[in-house]
């Protein structure tokens, strides 16, 4: 159980509109990071691991959970998976504060200042998400899917609207978080240093496959 | 309550073509006088005849007789004797007008479109009473007394009058007043009394004969009541005098007289009173409170009893893939492209006490027909599309991501919809609230044939406007209500674009991307 703790397998033959995709991954690495060019499926990728979007051909296994198999007919709902993922487009609830939408899926008893602390939003707790920057937003959708006490964390251009020193920081918050927990950590990216900075393993998406580098 | 002939509840659709076709919709669609002849030069030189809508089948036939001796070819646009008389009025073109009451050619004269001393009276009628065929029982005035329900023409139109007259002559009035429903037309009496959905119904001897599935009960003695005659009376505006007048005296002919005789009409009476043609003028102005209060609380009503149904109807129309999806879309949004009156006859099929549903209703003393539940209903349905699209639009505008990422923090859909998509869609559900409210308040066509138009219970403002419009005195009365409903409903609108605006307002959740 200990050795499978981080083991994430992905077997998937993805119809994307002009490519077909074939993903193969296997890895007992605590952080993987994923670049490629925009349109090449990460983001996809990401959705499918999350459990928004299914395809008919895969198999999907996180520890010793089968997520997806098509072959048997097996699929786990999102809402019983524990996935903390944060997508590109941020989707704040508009209609709830920055506190509410950080405990929202969480434990009543859910403390979000720590995490407020750490992503530096705790001025911002009681503001409507419109009244936000985009790097403030970017940091309440992280926060909001680190209360939650995810299995496993899936970031989705996470950074992109912050500052190249913020950046860095929070890149170290995300890594000695996840450390701390034993959580998983799939990034993906177009931005080779976020990859380099988060990612113990990295892997390249483009022309339909992915493909290890180092 | 008579048992009505169990052919009567699955009634062949010409049925529905023929009765409601003709009655309502000639009645209130043919605003606008159609000119039948083809030729240009033809059209030139026919008369137009503004006619009451009883005279529809035996007026063309006399029009026949009289082109066949030389006579111009004549058009015809029939309506309500009050539709009639008004359009004589604003449209000066027509040429002749031919009147169910006196009173109405009273009303012209006063207004200068019908000299004094030329009209004609052409033909006079009988006041009969009607129960469903196969029905028995009923042999006298003194026995409506003990009817369940009673169907009359409206108290404004002379066939409601007339009614209530010759029931105070036979001392019942006091006892059937209670049980009296009002319908939109005669027509409408008769669909009611075939189906068994009221006892019993006053209406003239012609309109009886014309329904196989009424029986004539019986026949009104001719001094219970004021004299019903039909008046002929050229109009000053007309461009041919002369073809006006002589046509007038054609229709009150002998030769005229044997068509209206083979229809059932009986000759005119020998003298003009125009003391009668004033009397009745007195009678039952709707209640103009109780009809905007009617209409507030049907159209709450049929709101709060959408809201649930409009919702979920809403929902699974914006969210869910099935197969037969259009087919449900399509029988949701059906009330909006169906003629009201095509809605509220198919519900009276449904909901009528005769029919299983609507009798179970009944049995647990939930009576649709001539009720404010009834109302509330053909409000309801009528109000349903507008309803439905407008929440379905209020739901599709929300991003399906809100939604999944919801499913990633571990809530379910369920609990999902209630914290996410609901509030996001809040503005959107009452702007479509409001506007089924809106179009409940203006509700008139399904309510008339399934609720009939009974003061104080399904009356509303629409139906208070029309029952107005019938009378010679409500024609000034009516700006009251009129008011009324343009204001309400006005308010309305505003308030869904008001909703509207802020429903997107709150999906705007991002700043500067």
């Amino acid at each position: 159980m200990v050795a499978d703790a981080f083991r994430l397998k992905l077997e998937l033959e993805l119809q994307l509109p002009g490519t077909d995709l074939c993903v193969s991954l296997d890895t007992r690495t605590k952080a993987v990071a994923i670049v490629g060019p925009s349109g090449a499926g990460k983001s996809t990728l990401l959705r499918i691991l999350a459990g928004v979007e299914r395809r008919s051909r895969g198999r999907v296994t996180f520890r010793s959970e089968v997520w997806q198999d098509s072959s048997s007919g097996a699929w786990v709902s999102p809402w019983e998976r524990s996935v903390g993922w944060v997508p590109q487009d941020v989707l704040l609830f508009p209609h709830l504060s920055v506190r509410e939408n950080l405990t929202y899926g969480a434990e009543p008893e859910a403390s979000v200042t720590e995490i407020a602390d750490l992503l530096q939003i705790t001025p911002l707790l009681d503001r409507r998400p419109k009244r936000l920057s985009g790097g403030e937003q970017q940091r309440v959708a992280l926060g909001r899917a680190l209360v939650a006490e995810p299995r496993m964390l899936l970031l989705d251009e996470p950074f992109s609207a912050l500052d190249r020193p913020l950046r860095a920081e929070l890149c170290q918050v995300v890594r000695s978080w996840t450390l701390q927990r034993g959580v998983p950590l799939v990034l993906v990216s177009h931005d080779e240093e976020d990859a380099r900075q988060l990612g113990e393993e990295r892997y390249r998406l483009s022309a339909g496959t992915l493909s290890q580098e180092d | 309550m008579h048992t009505n002939d169990p052919t009567s509840r699955s009634r062949p659709p010409r049925r529905l073509l023929t009765t409601f076709g003709v009655g309502w919709v000639l009645a209130f669609a043919l605003a606008v006088p159609v000119r039948a002849t083809p030729t240009a030069e033809a059209q030139d030189s026919a008369l137009l005849v503004l006619a009451a809508a009883s005279l529809a089948d035996v007026l063309p036939q006399v029009a026949l007789a009289w082109e066949r001796t030389g006579g111009a070819p004549v058009a015809f646009s029939f309506s309500a004797t009050s539709r009639a008389a008004t359009q004589a009025v604003r449209d000066p073109t027509a040429d002749v007008i031919v009147s169910a009451d006196l009173q109405w050619v009273e009303w012209l004269r006063e207004r200068g479109a019908v000299l004094a001393g030329t009209a004609l009276e052409i033909a006079s009628n009988d006041l009969v009473a009607i129960v469903p065929a196969g029905a028995s029982g009923i042999t006298s005035a003194e026995q409506l007394g003990g009817v369940t329900r009673i169907a009359l023409a409206g108290e404004n139109v002379p066939a409601g009058r007339y009614a209530r007259s010759a029931l105070e002559a036979h001392g019942v009035w006091a006892e059937v007043e209670p049980k009296v429903v009002r319908s939109g037309s005669v027509r409408g009496t008769l669909e009611w009394v075939a189906r068994g959905e009221v006892s019993a119904g006053v209406v003239y001897r012609t309109d009886a004969l014309q329904d196989s599935d009424v029986a004539l009960a019986f026949v009104f003695d001719s001094d219970d009541h004021p004299h019903i005659g039909y008046w002929a009376a050229p109009l000053v505006g007309s461009d041919v005098p002369d073809v006006a007048r002589a046509f007038v005296a054609f229709l009150a002919s002998t030769e005229a007289a044997d068509v209206f005789g083979a229809e059932g009409f009986r000759l005119p009476s020998e003298s003009f009173d125009a003391e009668q043609a004033r009397s009745g003028s007195s009678l039952g102005v709707p209640g103009v409170a109780s009809a905007i209060r009617l209409s507030v609380i049907v159209a709450l009503l049929a709101t709060l009893v959408g809201l649930v149904p409009a919702i979920g109807l809403g929902w699974v129309l914006a969210r869910w893939d099935f197969r037969g999806k259009s087919i449900v879309s399509a029988l949701v949004l059906a009330p909006l492209v169906l003629p009201p009156v095509v809605t509220g006859f198919l519900l009276l099929s449904v909901l009528g006490t005769n029919t299983p549903f609507g009798g179970a209703l009944a049995s647990l003393g939930l009576p649709v027909p001539f009720t404010l539940l009834g109302a509330a209903l053909a409000a309801f349905v009528v109000g349903m599309p507008l309803y439905v699209i407008s929440i379905r639009g209020a739901f599709e505008a929300i991003d399906s991501k809100y939604e999944e990422l919801s499913s990633t923090l571990g809530v379910t859909p369920r609990r999902t919809f209630l914290r996410i998509s609901l509030p996001l869609a809040l503005p959107g559900i009452a702007a479509g609230a409001v506007l089924a409210f809106a179009r409940a308040l203006g509700e008139f066509g399904a309510t008339v044939v399934l609720a009939g138009n009974v003061e104080g219970s399904t009356r509303t403002i629409a139906l208070a406007v029309y029952t107005l419009l019938e009378s010679p005195q409500g024609q000034e009365q009516v700006w009251l209500l009129v008011g009324a409903s343009v204001a309400v409903s006005l308010l309305a609108l505003f308030g869904f674009e008001v909703l509207s605006r802020r429903q997107k307002q709150r999906l705007e959740d991002r700043h500067g991307r």
